[in-house]
């Protein structure tokens, strides 16, 4: 009976702990703080349950000039997220590791223009990856270059 | 007998209580990490505080990697992916030139001057631009587009001078390629290279023409983009823009205002515009675009035509300015409406013959004084242009 019961208190540890502590080494390369090419951001990417997700954590510009206020996400065509601070924001949700360092199935928002397009992810090597957003297939899209960032020497 | 049994049970149910408080611990931390994940998914914004300071001090990971200017500049129009459009000019008169300078006998009548009313001149617009190579320190694009022009006279029956004949007949068509290059060489400055071949003339897919009749055009530029809402450069142009082949200089300067609601998309001479943006999917231009090609005469035996204008070597020159207001929104996310109307001026329509097949480089005359075999004059109309595009990310 002890026995029986312990068995059924590990398996059910062995459960809850590897459905939410799934690790995965190699997607979690991914995991740092990322530049796009265009310097106006820096973004972290975070994993939360399985996935992958981005968020802005510093801006090269972080107040709006016309109000000296810190920028939000005046752009997203949902006015009730127009208030929203760009910094903290993610623009990069939902990527799953495919393997062969590439994550896809996840969408990067743009809050230049409010869209959120699809978007993968390959790492080219551990401080360079190509985020491509297109849309609807792969084709009809644009790659960005980021750099990893780390603390300066 | 109780008194033996008690102390077992009691550890029994010590034991069990254990077991549960540690199964209810597994499914207390799995089901708050679970809680946690589900609170952070949701949300856009992050809700956790955090303190930001902590990525002011941060630099490249990787030794010697540099950053590099971008193509674009903040606030710029979207770049367009796929385009199709339809343009529309309103009635204008026409003044054909006699070919009498080919055929200076003067027995030849139907070789004469002749007047005529276009009703309308129209046609679709396609264009296509894919990315091949996006990277910090190479953009590649490659492109393609066909135009067709159609005329409509309100006398077609009574037309007997040869271009006259040709343009009733036959749509002026014109199918290209073209390529974009974009190096930028750090983080300010920039080579843009673009070139083009095109396929102009009033062909028809039972009547084509050899690929030698392609036209290139091609312009360098180097640039410097001093900060995110500007960009200018100096270069030159190989161009048919004016309709005759010209090497030109040409200055790039885009620009978005600190409140980015103004700004300006200028490519001199070839098109400058005044922005006005009303939000990030909603924006109003002003200016001209000079919009030109050389089209071969490669039509043959047109009904009630004097001569077969195929065999004589003839090319138009079209060049004309188009003066216009152009409205672009959003219709839906990535498909973007654009609506432009203006006044057309008309630059130049005459008709060169090549000199021994090969086309005659005038330089605005300082190169050649030689004439052209047809000088001809359109009206000047209004027009309109509706296009749907999809934009790229």
């Amino acid at each position: 009976m002890k026995k029986t019961l312990l068995f059924i208190a590990m398996l059910v540890s062995a459960i809850s702990f590897s459905s939410f502590h799934f690790v995965d080494e190699g997607g979690d390369r991914l995991l740092g703080v990322w530049e796009p090419s265009n310097g106006r951001a820096r973004v972290k990417i975070e994993k939360i349950g399985t996935k992958y997700y981005g968020k802005i954590v510093w801006l090269k510009e972080p107040n709006d000039p016309k109000t000296n206020q810190p920028k939000t996400d005046k752009n997203n065509p949902d006015p009730t997220l127009q208030n929203v601070p760009l910094k903290g924001y993610r623009m990069l949700k939902d990527f799953v590791y495919q393997g062969s360092d590439e994550w896809s199935e996840g969408t990067i928002y743009d809050p230049l223009n409010g869209s959120t397009y699809s978007c993968s992810i390959k790492m080219d090597d551990p401080n360079t990856l190509n985020i491509r957003g297109y849309i609807g297939v792969s084709a009809l899209g644009r790659t960005d270059v980021w750099k990893r960032l780390a603390i300066k020497k | 007998m109780f008194g033996s049994v008690w102390p077992l049970r009691n550890k029994l149910a010590r034991m069990n209580s254990l077991f549960v408080y540690v199964l209810s611990c597994c499914l207390l931390i799995g089901s708050t990490i679970d809680l946690q994940a589900q609170v952070n998914i949701n949300p856009d914004s992050a809700s956790t505080e955090e303190d930001y300071s902590q990525y002011d001090n941060l630099d490249f990971a990787a030794d010697g990697a540099k950053r590099f200017c971008s193509p674009k500049i903040e606030g710029l129009s979207p770049a367009k992916l796929i385009s199709i459009g339809y343009d529309y000019q309103f009635g204008y008169s026409i003044d054909a030139d006699s070919l009498n300078r080919i055929y200076p006998s003067p027995g030849k009548s139907n070789l004469h001057p002749q007047k005529a009313q276009i009703l309308r001149s129209e046609g679709i617009r396609l264009a296509a631009n894919i990315p091949v190579i996006s990277k910090t320190n190479l953009v590649w694009q490659l492109g393609a587009n066909y135009w067709e022009q159609r005329y409509t006279f309100s006398n077609p029956d009574s037309l007997q001078n040869p271009l006259l004949l040709a343009l009733r007949e036959n749509a002026l068509r014109t199918a290209g390629l073209n390529t974009t290059l974009f190096k930028p060489l750090n983080d300010k400055q920039f080579i843009l290279f673009q070139g083009s071949a095109d396929y102009s003339g009033d062909y028809t897919l039972k009547n084509l023409m050899p690929l030698q009749y392609l036209k290139y055009s091609a312009a360098l530029i180097w640039g410097k983009r001093p900060h995110e809402k500007k960009q200018w450069g100096i270069g030159i142009a190989r161009t048919y823009r004016v309709g005759e082949l010209n090497y030109i200089p040409v200055v790039l300067f885009n620009y978005t205002d600190v409140a980015n609601k103004w700004g300006s998309e200028i490519l001199f001479p070839a098109r400058a515009h005044v922005r006005r943006t009303i939000n990030s999917r909603n924006m109003v231009f002003a200016g001209y675009e000079l919009e030109g090609q050389s089209y071969r005469l490669w039509s043959s035996n047109l009904p009630g035509s004097a001569v077969d204008l195929n065999k004589e070597d003839l090319e138009i020159r079209r060049g004309e300015i188009r003066l216009r207001l152009v409205y672009e929104f959003s219709l839906r996310n990535f498909i973007w409406m654009s609506i432009q109307a203006g006044y057309r001026i008309n630059y130049r329509f005459d008709v060169d013959r090549l000199a021994s097949g090969k086309e005659i480089y005038r330089a605005f005359g300082f190169a050649s004084k030689e004439p052209y075999v047809m000088l001809n004059g359109l009206g000047n109309p209004f027009y309109v242009n509706v296009s749907i595009n999809l934009v790229s990310p």
